[in-house]
Parts: C-alpha cells; structure tokens; sequence
C-alpha cells in the first residue's frame, strides 16, 4: 500500500527574527517600530556577489531559505517548487517603475525588469538547483503562502508527487511601505508591517520530520456556517475530533477589527481552545501566514510552545503540543485552515 | 486521467473581439486585430499591438458597474469574458457557493500603478488603486462581480499563468475539492511590461512572424479568457453539455535563464511529454499544436526543438495564433484554449498568419486555411523562468 501520509521535513526562515535559526523560542526579538525589516544572514554562501548585485532581497532571502530547507530535509531534489508571493519582487519592480515615471520611456534598461516578475523566485530556485520539476507560483494576497501549500498538497493527493518545496516570500521596500500605509493598506493600529522568507520541504518521510500535515482547507466567502463545516471535514479527514487540537494558531497582529474577529469566530468555531499568535513577532505580510506555519512545525518538533505566543497570557505553557490548527483569515473574505500534528 | 474533466462552458475578449463567436470568426476569416496602439498612452507608438478595441469606460458601461466601483483593465476583461463562461455553462450566482475560481495574472493592477505612482509617493490622489495593485485583488475584483465563489487563487507564472489556473482547477476536481472550477487568466498591456520587452528587444515593429526566417520578435496583445471545468458527473446532473474535454496537461521548468529559452527546449518538451502521458495517449494521436510560437527568435528555435524530439519527423500540424492576437500573455494560455476548442468543434486548423519562409531547423506552420476533423488538441504556453506549460484538449463525443 502507498504511503498517502505528507510530513514536514525542513522548515527555514528570514524575518524580524534572527535569520536560519529558532533562537526567537528562547529569546524573541519584539519589534517595537510599526515597519520593521528582516534582519538577513550572510548571502555570500547562497548567491555569488556578482549575480546578488542584481537580485533583490526577496530573491537572496529565498535562495536562502530554500538552499537551507533542502539541505536540512535530506533529500536530493524535489518533485516541485511551489512559491507564494503577495506581492513578489517589489524592489526590482520598483526600480524599473520608478525610472518609467520619472525618466521616461527611451533609456530603459532590462536589467530590473528581467527579475522582476512574481514568479522570477521559483524560476530562481529551479534553476539553481537545476531543477525540472512541476514549478509554480501563487500571488493572493493574504493567502499566498496556503495557496502554494493547498496546490501542493493536491499533487501529494494524487500521488503525483512525494516532495516539495513550499516557500512564502514577501519584501517590503521603504517607499511601498509608504505607498501600502497612504492606501491604508497596511500598518492599521498596533499592526507591525514586516517581511517574510519562509522555505518548507514537504516529503513522505515520517523519520526526523518536524511534524505531519494532516490536511487543509481554502475558503472563500464562508459563511460561519461553511467554516464551521470545514473544520468538521478537516478533523474527519484527519482521523481527528476538536478535542485532539491542544492550539489554534491565529493571525492576531494588533489591527483591531481583525483580532476581534479572530477572537469572535475561533469561540464559535472551536469553543474554549488556547489561542496562539505569531505576527507580534514576526509582523504582518501577504506571506506571514507562512512564517505562522513555520512557527507552529517547530514548536511541534520541539515539543513546547513559548509562553510569548499566547494570546491570553493565563493560559498554561506546560501543555505539550500534539495537534496545532493554523487558522488564517483575512479581510473577511480569504479564509485557510491547516492540520498539523507530531 | 481516469475521470474525464469537462468544459461546460467558455468566454473570450481578445484584440480579434469579445465573445467565441467574433473569436471564431476572424479565425476562419484569417483576420487579425493587431494594429496601431490606440488605448495605451506610451510613447512607443512604432510597435503593432493586439489591444482589446474598448475602452475602460465602454467596458465599465457593458457590465453596468457603477461609478464607485474600483477597477482596473485587467479586472473589466476579465468580468467581461467570466460573463460569457457563466453564461454558456448556466452558472447562476445563487450557485456559485458551490464553484471555485482560479485565475492567472501578472500585471494585476499596474495599468493604474505605473499611472499614479509619483501620486502615490506625494499623496496627491488616486489612493483607491492602491488596494488593488496586487494580482490577488484582480482575481477578487473579477469574481466578486458575479457572486460569492467558494474558492478563489491566483496563479502568477507570467505568460503560462492562465493554463497553470488551468491546471489547479483540474487537480481540485481530481481531488473531490470541487466538482465545477472556473479557471483562466486575463491580462491588459501596461507600459511597464511594453517598456520592459522593449528593453529586452523582443519587440518587433512589424506584424509578427512566428516561425519565421524574417521573425524580429513578439506583438504585445491582452485580453482574458475563462472555461467552465467541470466533472462528468456534475455536468450530466445539471444537464449541460461539454464543448471539450480536459484529457492532459504537463508543468515543467526549464531551469535555463529566467528570460530566455534553452536551446534544446527541455522545459517544453518535458510539459508536451507529461500532459500527453496523463491522457494515455501517443505522439501520433495529436492533430494540432497550438504553438507558443511568440515570434522571438529564442522562443521558436527551442519550441520546435522541443516539438522535433517530441514527434521526431511526424510532427503534426502547428500554428501559433499570437499574429491574431499578439501576445496576450497572462491570459494567452487560456485564450488559446478557447481558439483550440473552436477548431475542435468546428473542424480546422487555425493558420499561422504572416509566415513565409521556414526558419532554420524550424517546424513548417499551418499558413493555408484548411478544414481537418480533430480529435486532440495540444496548447503550449510558457513563461519567463522557464514556465512551461502544455494543455491537452480533445473532442468531447469520445466514445
């Protein structure tokens, strides 16, 4: 018989927090500006300096994570390249955009238009890893991450594939932060905007995995009723009853008509259940809900959940975590719900 | 596949027309809408373009939206061909909850970006299009005009995004997640991806020439199309007819540069050969290949590689249908769709408009109007970064 079973093998991250490592467990870094930026690791070992010159962050930082994961997950190569970008290579868009508006239209030079495009960080994976593979990427807004992983997770279903890279990438440039804040877009209340560089490796092997993914859900315009069911379908399928969840990892950020929100339906939907959160840390993005999943497999694999990511600071930390549900909603509309479990 | 996937339902805007009627039309006419730029404001009036022939206040009127209503060109093409698809295939907004909605871009709303950004920078205005810069918002903006869909994503893997879509719908439908999903792509010329293909001198100033000797390069086009996927067994529960079936598809990547084509075509080879194996079925079982064919030097001589060590010396007949429409590339993936399904249904090859002499160790394209019964149909799309995708399309009475 086949092994259907789809396991987490590596998890790595860019962010606010130390880069490559999960030193925010024991020592979190708390943002305290409402615009933080990542701090990066040295990229001389992923990227020569001569090709990093042209690539921006959002490329060095995926090379990055990517790099890391694979190596970390034991495989060879994988079977797919998935990538979710919100907004993808804003600063090379930007420079390009910047010197159309400000410039003109005769003096143009390829060199930021050619990596600019959302899906130029899969195309760099693959072609640096040399990797002909199944190659993808998503851009939907606060779900980019959990699209890249639902398509992924798909693929397993079907058999077709037995391991993947997943990543979520988001860079945030100065001047679109300016832009994304006049929009009010971005950085509502005590919200903290940050950026995001999450790489997972996904493959069918249970042995030194960080946890299992036991399944996931993408909703759109739900009705409470259609969540509800959801989850319901979700546990079914996972061989699970709401009992068997000990957290539910939310996106509580500080912008306050979501958090309530958060708080309003995860009573419904789930009853009285520790409630976790992980964007005070690593600060909000299109991408963030990867971080969120990065967050919730490494407290799976350690063991423990840091007491600084409860939401309601009573609530005990002894527990050990067995089952962690990722529930990310946004704006009302975009609704995901992730399974994972030791 | 085991269980077939059908396609209930269809719709089209294209620089050729707006619906599958006028699409169909200037196929067998052999008439092209590439012609002098008219909508965008660009200083690079020398290159031919495939524009959509409406305004956005023409479009806007057509749907009835109201005044306050935020849109951007790439969201109004794409409401105006998902209203043809829903259309064909009965979809109604009370059944929608039930229908999922995939759709590729990669602009998403930089017409309206590349307008305003030294306004956003100053804050002088036109703060309402910053919302919906990114592509997810563009495939909101599109299905929100219609209902509440039950799912939404959005592929963005440039000039292959729509038959990516294409391709997730099928996987959600195999997977039980859905039993009906819109899928395509839609996309407007901007001057931000103008100027960029520009820069890169892939543009010709001229008509283009898919495999061509003379070929200088692509035409820009836009335009959205949208199909209506669906599983037999909802189809024939609701009562509707299939135009075609979805019986293979292949995603590779070329892994060469991220914006050129490798010269023995291994991406595109690898996505023909996978989208075959899926429908069990043989090279020689194929009677049309929609080409990429972008008329860029690069793009040609590695898809007719790729075609070559595919088919070896039986390569059955090829045209690309870009000098009908430029290149439309977000949406071209599902827009050639659309064309591949009407040469099924009614019988011909669409032609390869101004070719006239073979290219070096090229494919020989369809450059006659000739009318041959179809049976399978393949649809190749790729995309900067070595994207590669190919879409298998057959006729829907099979026994």
């Amino acid at each position: 018989m086949k092994n259907n079973d789809v396991y987490v093998l590596s998890a790595k991250q860019v962010s606010i927090q130390q880069p490559l490592s999960e030193d925010w467990m024991e020592q979190p870094i708390f943002p305290e500006e409402p615009y933080v930026r990542s701090l990066d690791p040295d990229f001389k070992k992923y990227v020569s300096p001569i090709e990093a010159r042209r690539m921006g962050k959002i490329l060095k930082r995926a090379l990055a994570t990517s790099k890391e994961a694979i190596a970390d997950s034991g495989l060879e190569t994988v079977d797919a390249i998935v990538t979710g970008t919100g907004y993808g290579c804003v600063e090379n868009t930007e420079f390009f955009l910047d010197a159309l508006c400000k410039e003109g239209e005769q003096l143009l030079k390829p060199t930021f238009f050619m990596q600019s495009t959302h899906n130029t960080i899969s195309s760099l994976i693959a072609i640096q890893t040399k990797n002909h593979s199944f190659n993808a990427t998503y851009a939907h807004k606060s779900i980019s991450f959990d699209s890249a992983l639902h398509d992924a997770w798909l693929q397993f279903s079907l058999g077709k594939i037995n391991s993947a890279l997943v990543g979520g990438h988001d860079e945030m440039t100065p001047v679109f932060y300016h832009i994304l804040k006049r929009g009010d877009v971005m950085g509502k209340d005590n919200e903290i905007c940050g950026e995001a560089a999450v790489s997972v490796v996904l493959g069918r092997n249970a042995e030194k995995s960080l946890c299992k993914l036991s399944g996931m859900r993408v909703l759109y315009h739900p009705t409470i009723e259609t969540l509800s069911k959801a989850v319901a379908i979700l546990l079914k399928n996972a061989g699970k009853r709401i009992e068997d969840v000990d957290f539910i990892l939310t996106g509580i950020s500080g912008h306050e008509e979501s958090d309530q929100a958060y708080l309003a339906e995860s009573e419904t939907l789930f009853g009285q259940m520790p409630l976790l959160k992980y964007k005070h840390l690593f600060g909000e993005s299109f991408t963030a809900s990867g971080l969120g999943f990065y967050v919730a497999a490494q407290c799976l694999k350690a063991g423990k959940v840091p007491a600084h990511l409860f939401v309601n600071q009573e609530a005990t930390s002894e527990k050990q975590p067995h089952c962690i549900l990722l529930y990310n909603r946004s704006d009302g509309k975009n609704f995901t719900l992730t399974l994972l479990e030791k | 596949m085991t269980n077939p996937i059908l396609i209930t339902g269809m719709g089209i805007v294209s620089a050729v027309g707006l619906g599958k009627a006028k699409s169909l039309e200037a196929l067998l006419d052999c008439r092209s809408g590439v012609g002098k730029l008219k909508y965008l404001k660009t200083e690079h009036t020398e290159f031919p373009v495939g524009e959509v022939k409406l305004s956005d206040s023409e479009m806007r009127t057509m749907l009835g939206l109201p005044k306050n209503v935020v849109t951007t060109r790439t969201a109004l093409m794409g409401m105006l061909a998902l209203e043809e698809a829903l259309k064909e295939a009965g979809l109604s907004a009370d059944m929608l909850p039930e229908v999922g909605f995939v759709s590729g871009t990669t602009v998403g709303g930089m017409d309206m970006s590349e307008l305003y950004y030294l306004d956003y920078i100053d804050g002088k205005g036109h703060m309402e299009y910053i919302a919906v810069h990114d592509c997810g918002s563009c495939s909101e903006m599109i299905a929100d005009h219609f209902g509440k869909f039950a799912f939404i994503s959005t592929l963005s893997t440039a000039c292959s995004s729509a038959a990516n879509a294409i391709i997730l719908g099928a996987n959600m439908i195999r997977c039980g997640e859905a039993e009906i999903v819109v899928v395509g792509g839609s996309e407007c010329i901007t001057k931000f991806h103008l100027n960029g293909f520009n820069s890169l001198m892939i543009l010709d100033t001229e008509p283009c020439r898919p495999f061509d000797a003379t070929r200088r390069g692509l035409n820009l086009g836009e335009g959205a199309a949208y199909l209506i996927l669906e599983s037999a067994e909802s189809a024939r529960r609701r009562g509707v007819k299939a135009q075609a079936v979805l019986s293979g598809y292949g995603n590779a990547c070329d892994a060469f540069h991220q914006t050129a084509s490798s010269p023995d075509g291994e991406g595109a080879y690898r996505a023909m050969k996978e989208a075959l194996e899926l429908a069990q079925l043989q090279p020689d079982d194929v009677d049309y290949i929609n080409a990429h064919g972008t008329g860029t030097s690069n793009n040609d001589v590695s898809e007719s590689q790729a075609m070559k060590r595919l088919f070896g010396d039986q390569v059955p007949p090829v045209s690309s249908t870009k000098p009908f429409t430029g290149h439309t590339t977000s949406a071209s993936g599902s827009i050639e769709a659309v064309f591949c399904i009407l040469a099924l249904q009614h019988g011909f090859l669409p032609i390869n408009l101004n070719w006239s002499q073979p290219m070096e160790d090229g494919i020989i394209p369809v450059s006659k109007p000739t009318k041959k019964e179809l049976r399978h149909v393949l649809c190749n799309a790729f995309g900067f970064g070595g994207n590669d995708s190919s879409i298998l399309l057959s006729k829907s009475d099979l026994p």
